[in-house]
């Protein structure tokens, strides 16, 4: 990454508005966008002074110290998990403390699908000489990209709801371009029922909106929901349960306002 | 009377900037908020985009049934449609800004909607 780059990348991150869940934590990855560990060593690389930083995923937490913009050492895991890295200072002298390390945060954050952080006032961990591994470095070692490429609104957005949508039908240039579980009913409507209602609806709103979320609420006979996003030239069709409704609107807002 | 009952819907969510009463099988809007200055042209526009969305005339619009509750979101609006459970053919159709807590608005709406259809 050059210099130019990065810069351009902090000073995106910077002006970004935060993302506060209902825990006051930051929410830094949703969807694994980024990618969690991308996530944990980009904290690490904003840390200057001393801090404890605790990472929430599911019922797992993970409190790490890092300093100098540099990672020490994993202090703690919650619940406990028995790990002889867990305490211990990483160091490049120590190939095999910076592996398990790396496999310990993977296995415990990797596929999270949401991972927040609190940044605490430092604890005790290691010796003062002991300084650990800049996040640059473990980036080289672990083969973890600091480098943030923002996916496409329509991709975020599926990302963001892949646990809310039952069903995915993905379709660019009139192509299908992914599809997530039981889509067939999902590929029926797109022959049948979109290219109708989307005349219609036009018909009626003087033209249709670059970006649109059309939601219809226990449309299919097993009482589940069915919706319809629209994106320059993508349309996705997805099914849902009603009690999704709220989260599905809240990310879409998110993504396309 | 219908005209409080969307006054007071109103009120209460700050994000919903228009509300209307209307018949699907009349596709006419009967009762506004007191608020309300929208244009005739942009109510026949909402009925209309009400009998398409929860489709007036019984064809299933995406899937398999008409829906009881429909909405559209773009970029800057959120506008709602929900069908009596009693009398489908009373619908409410909601102006709203994009950022509503879209979950908590459609609870109270579709309370709203009951009520004031319950009491024609």
């Amino acid at each position: 990454m050059s210099e130019q780059t990065a810069l351009a990348q902090k000073i995106a991150m910077l002006t970004a508005p935060d993302s506060i869940d209902q825990t006051g934590a930051r929410l830094i990855s949703v969807g694994r966008d980024p990618e969690p560990l991308t996530a944990i060593l980009r904290e690490v690389d904003d840390t200057v002074l001393e801090r404890s930083l605790a990472f929430v995923c599911g019922d797992t937490t993970v409190t790490i110290v890092a300093a100098g913009r540099r990672l020490r050492g994993i202090a703690s895991v919650t619940p406990a998990k028995d790990a002889d890295i867990i305490g211990q200072v990483i160091s490049r002298d120590d190939p095999d403390g910076v592996q398990a390390a790396f496999d310990l945060l993977q296995e415990l954050c990797g596929t999270a699908d949401r991972l927040t952080v609190r940044s605490l006032p430092p604890e005790p961990f290691g010796k003062g000489g002991e300084r650990g591994i800049s996040a640059t470095g473990l980036t080289e070692l672990w083969g973890v990209t600091m480098e943030v490429i923002p996916k496409p609104p329509m991709e975020k957005f599926l990302s963001t709801n892949a646990t809310a949508f039952l069903s995915v039908l993905h379709i660019r240039d009139g192509k299908i371009v992914s599809t997530a579980g039981n889509f067939k009913a999902l590929q029926t409507i797109w022959k049948s029922q979109v290219d109708t209602f989307r005349k219609a609806h036009a018909k009626m709103v003087r033209g249709e909106e670059k970006a649109q979320l059309v939601c219809f609420e226990g449309a299919f006979d097993d009482g589940s929901s069915a919706a319809m996003a629209l994106y320059e030239n993508e349309v996705v069709l997805v099914a849902y349960q009603a009690k999704q409704y709220g989260e599905i609107q809240s990310s879409w807002q998110r993504i396309f306002t | 009377m219908v005209v409080d009952e969307l006054d007071a819907l109103l009120e209460k969510f700050e994000g919903c900037t228009a509300l209307a009463f209307a018949d699907l099988s009349t596709k006419m809007i009967l009762v506004t908020d007191s608020g309300s200055n929208l244009r005739r042209e942009a109510l026949d526009a909402l009925c209309a985009e009400a009998a398409v969305l929860l489709s007036a005339d019984g064809t299933p619009v995406l899937a398999d049934k008409p829906s009881d509750m429909a909405s559209v979101t773009s970029p800057s609006q959120l506008r709602v449609f929900l069908r009596a459970q009693q009398e489908p053919n009373d619908v409410l159709c909601c102006i709203c800004s994009a950022e509503l807590d879209a979950d908590a608005f459609v609870a109270d709406a579709g309370a709203c909607l009951d009520r004031i259809s319950g009491n024609e």
